[in-house]
């Protein structure tokens, strides 16, 4: 790529043009970069897509092979990752502002593994259960995904209030303890599974879309819109958090109502996220880390843009997931931590540098 | 001291004439106890007059910020009572209780870094309609010298930069209301002289002009007599002395840090005492 010549000023590198254009309207950008990437996933994968494919739900009878595949795996799999990649960087951003720390996320919290964990012990104790109606048996495992997150959440909301009066250093700490023990138990449960079930365990932990249907990114999309709708009214409290409690609580903000509506909002959307996709690393931390570094600090503007962020993130890791081996998929979660990982650890090394470790 | 406030051109009716009326205190604090860990502090008693301003004097570790706390609500005290203008402090609404009392506390420290610009305003945050915010923001900022740093990010400031724009959002908190509650926790430490007198001098100009009371955690005894009105003598969490400013405080002064003080009048007639080693004990 390269900057059209009458947009570059004599001694400008070429790539400030396109920092300027993204300073000036980083909505407009993020939202082109995402349209990009969408146009691209639609064209990745084992079945080539023509332009027919488009028109076939119009015209009456059964669904051709790859229209099949265009309206019925691949677009549901593209709003998935969207949806999915917009909740986790929404509540990486809550997380994070809640927290008034850069590299806080839902994941450090223990409620991503508290799902991870309940969904581990489904998997190997109740799947096998032969009193079980099959019909249920679909939804067992988002349904104990998602009791496992709200469980942690409550849990950490009980203890960290027992142990030091409401500080966020003790959620945080509770966090940490909370996470070790999911980690004990999931490992428990990986000794006592079957091969059958160890496969179905380990695919799942490591995360993936392929479960995607339309159903589900209708319910996410419910669960999006209504989370934005409580996020917007919060961010501007969220703002003086940043101030610390005490501060914040001078200048009038409830800060004991906005930390229980901040957990109960990062609970439903990894919950959710976690029930359906599994453990997807890295995106909570990165996306609202990059909306900071680009856009600046103000929380209502991190929240947004951290959506746009995770959901572009999530489709390009998803699609190169999917792509890579055709026909065979390796789970998104290897993509997003190979991402991440290194990224974390610069950002360890940048707040080093500015002598904030 | 009532009568020294000046009337301006304020919109909310006189508070100070409604509760000398009602013989309500604006700020009273009736036998309150509190137990931090193992560390008992109080009973403390203590009752502010509106537009008074009084200082809270003792050494380190005596319970100064603790008693700051019980009034400002970051802590609740486990027996006895604070109101605020005759209504106990824990039945206050948390956005009523910030358009009558600001708080400017020790640490400055802000997270991720947010522009100086919503720093000061996030004093207002509270406000759910704000027409006036950007107006008084600036005014805030000025009135506390650091009009020039509206633009830049709170975390490349200096340690006296970060204490001026803090101020500042105090400033703005109370910019449009009357006969409010300012309180403040050595806000001048690590501050040089220069810009010592210029904020303090700012700040209780700011409180005069619209009645508010100052309630200061100081360390310089010199400020404390020379502007505030009375001093709370604070040591081993409890309050041992409350007394009109002036001369006659520095016995127990003396008593309180445990030195000698040695006195001078300067040029304007003002006092000016400095502390020397205690010999005799």
């Amino acid at each position: 790529m390269t900057a059209p010549a009458h947009l570059t000023l004599p001694g400008q590198p070429r790539w400030a043009v396109y920092w300027q254009a993204l300073q000036a309207r980083p909505a407009g950008v993020l939202l082109a970069i995402i349209a990009g990437s969408v146009w691209l996933a639609l064209s990745a994968g084992a079945v080539p897509v023509a332009a027919a494919d488009w028109r076939a739900p119009l015209a009456d009878g059964p669904l051709s092979g790859s229209a099949y595949v265009l309206w019925h795996l691949r677009l549901p799999r593209i709003a998935l990752a969207l949806l999915v990649g917009a909740a986790l960087g929404l509540s990486g951003a809550l997380t994070q502002g809640l927290f008034r720390n850069p590299l806080a996320d839902p994941g450090l919290l223990g409620v991503t593994s508290g799902a991870a964990c309940a969904a581990a012990l489904s998997i190997v104790f109740l799947a096998s259960y032969p009193g079980l109606p099959p019909a249920w048996r679909t939804w067992l495992l988002p349904a104990a995904a998602f009791t496992g997150a709200v469980g942690v959440c409550y849990l950490l909301d009980r203890v960290a209030r027992w142990l030091s009066a409401g500080s966020i250093t003790g959620l945080l700490l509770t966090g940490i303890a909370l996470n070790a023990l999911a980690a004990a138990i999931i490992g428990l449960c990986t000794y006592l599974a079957s091969d059958e079930q160890l496969r179905s365990l380990s695919f799942w932990t490591l995360g993936s879309l392929a479960s995607a249907s339309w159903p589900v990114v209708a319910a996410l999309l419910l669960l999006l819109l209504g989370a934005l709708w409580q996020v917007r009214r919060l961010l501007r409290a969220m703002n003086a958090l940043a101030l610390g409690e005490a501060a914040a609580a001078h200048i009038g903000v409830n800060v004991r109502h906005l930390r229980v509506w901040v957990i109960v909002l990062v609970a439903l959307l990894c919950g959710f996220s976690v029930a359906w996709c599994g453990m997807i690393g890295f995106i909570g931390l990165v996306a609202p880390h990059i909306a900071r570094t680009l856009f600046g600090p103000d929380q209502r503007q991190v929240a947004p843009l951290a959506m746009g962020v995770g959901a572009w993130l999530l489709l390009l890791a998803d699609t190169v997931a999917r792509s890579v081996a055709i026909p065979a998929e390796v789970p998104v979660g290897i993509f997003t931590a190979l991402l991440g990982a290194p990224f974390f650890l610069a950002l360890l090394l940048g707040a080093r540098q500015r002598g904030l470790t | 001291m009532n009568a020294s406030i000046p009337s301006g051109g304020w919109a909310s009716p006189g508070l100070s004439a409604l509760l000398a009326e009602s013989g309500a205190p604006l700020l009273a604090l009736s036998q309150a106890r509190l137990r931090l860990g193992r560390q008992d502090f109080g009973p403390f008693d203590l009752q502010m007059a509106v537009g008074e301003r009084v200082a809270i004097l003792g050494p380190s570790g005596a319970g100064k910020s603790t008693l700051l706390k019980l009034l400002s609500r970051e802590l609740a005290p486990s027996h006895g009572q604070v109101a605020l203008q005759g209504r106990a402090l824990a039945d206050w609404p948390l956005p009523a209780l910030s358009r009558q009392r600001a708080v400017l506390p020790q640490t400055h420290d802000v997270a991720f870094g947010l522009p100086v610009q919503l720093v000061v305003s996030l004093g207002r945050v509270a406000l759910a309609h704000d027409p006036q915010q950007e107006r008084i923001v600036e005014q805030a900022a000025a009135l506390a010298c650091a009009g020039h740093l509206l633009g830049r990010r709170f975390d490349t400031l200096s340690g006296g930069e970060k204490a001026r724009v803090q101020l500042a959002r105090v400033f703005a908190q109370l910019w449009d209301v009357r006969d409010a509650l300012v309180m403040v926790d050595e806000p001048l430490a690590a501050l040089d002289p220069g810009l010592q007198l210029q904020l303090l001098d700012a700040m209780l100009d700011y409180a005069r002009t619209r009645g508010h009371a100052v309630l200061a955690i100081l360390h310089d005894v010199n400020q404390a007599l020379r502007d505030f009105d009375r001093l709370l003598l604070v040591q081993d969490g409890a309050v041992v002395g409350d007394m009109a400013s002036g001369v006659h405080c520095l016995p127990a002064l003396e008593r309180l840090y445990g030195v000698r003080f040695a006195c001078a009048q300067d040029a304007d007639g003002a006092l000016v005492v400095a502390a020397r080693r205690n010999t005799s004990s």
